[in-house]
């Protein structure tokens, strides 16, 4: 995988300034636009094709959560994804299953400000698990931080779990979207 | 990418949606959830007193492919025996939906879905024996 932090030039964390970060992915690709290689000879100018690519999909990543997360993991030689996750616990299945259910039961009563409050009672859950996982990654790519990768690994691995809640959370606040654009 | 015709079949007219009591002794309950996307799956099943499976209902929320997994599962354990139900795996569920392999998971969301059903079933009657003496 390409290092989107690397092509944003910036440190590897996961609490991240959007808004500086949405800069930066301005700043990339103007100066890789196309128009500013209309002279340019053709290598050059596929090499500057290339890179804007990346720029975005960089850019893609880093913007979201999950992506981001993923990415700080498999940096850090942490393997998420398919069959390398735990199962959740039932009880937050439980928990989850009875919000789903609440939130299609304000869906299909049109309440919108039910379906609202579900919505900000999830951001406000997904933002402690941002919150968790922030500090997990700070400490593993701190400069000072643990010896050697391997043990950073081991305490990353423990952090794991949060990312699939922070997948559950993220797929709610989607489904709060997407009632709400039906609605509009 | 692209449903197979099953899948949006299932998906836009699941079978066997809703609940059963989840405190009924012959009714075991299933939940289980995908970390990796974000679904969640409850499957029901009610068990008469020789072991077969009178009923099951399932409720999913996820994508197309999960909706459907449970769906067909929930059609294929009705009327078998516990036992029967239980050798159900998801690669026939794969087969039957011609799921991508993107969608595997799906699937064995669904198996892990009636397994676990069976679990708290089993787990339920052998408490119940145990009250009994």
């Amino acid at each position: 995988m390409n290092d989107p932090f690397k092509i944003f030039g910036v440190a590897r964390r996961f609490d991240i300034d959007l808004v500086e970060f949405a800069k930066i992915h301005r700043v990339l690709s103007r100066a890789l636009h196309p128009d500013k290689y209309a002279q340019a000879g053709a290598s050059e100018r596929r090499a500057a094709l290339e890179k804007a690519a990346s720029v975005n999909e960089a850019w893609r990543v880093l913007r979201s959560p999950v992506r981001r997360a993923e990415a700080l993991f498999a940096l850090a030689g942490v393997a998420v994804g398919e069959n390398h996750e735990p199962k959740p616990g039932v009880e937050f299945l439980m928990e989850m299953l009875e919000e789903r259910e609440a939130l299609a039961e304000a869906r299909a009563a049109k309440d919108l400000a039910k379906v609202r409050a579900l919505g900000s009672a999830m951001a406000a859950r997904l933002a402690e698990t941002e919150a968790k996982l922030a500090s997990g990654f700070a400490k593993s790519f701190a400069p000072t931080g643990p010896t050697g990768p391997e043990p950073a690994a081991a305490e990353l691995a423990m952090v794991v779990p949060f990312l699939g809640q922070l997948r559950f959370y993220t797929r709610f606040l989607d489904e709060v979207s997407l009632i709400e654009e039906e609605n509009d | 990418m692209a449903y197979s015709e099953k899948v949006i079949e299932h998906a836009e007219n699941p079978r066997n949606v809703g609940t059963l009591d989840k405190n009924d002794p012959n009714v075991g309950t299933g939940l289980v959830g995908a970390p990796a996307c974000g679904d969640v799956m409850r499957l029901q099943i009610r068990v008469s007193d020789d072991g077969v499976i009178q009923d099951a209902k399932f409720k999913t929320f996820g994508c197309g492919s999960a909706i459907a997994s449970s769906s067909l599962a929930t059609e294929w354990i009705k009327g078998k025996k516990v036992e029967e139900a239980e050798a159900i795996r998801n690669v026939d569920i794969v087969n039957e939906l011609n799921l991508p392999p993107v969608k595997i998971h799906c699937s064995v969301l669904a198996e892990d879905a009636i397994k676990s059903a069976i679990a708290d079933y089993r787990a339920k009657q052998t408490a119940k024996r145990g009250a009994a003496e």
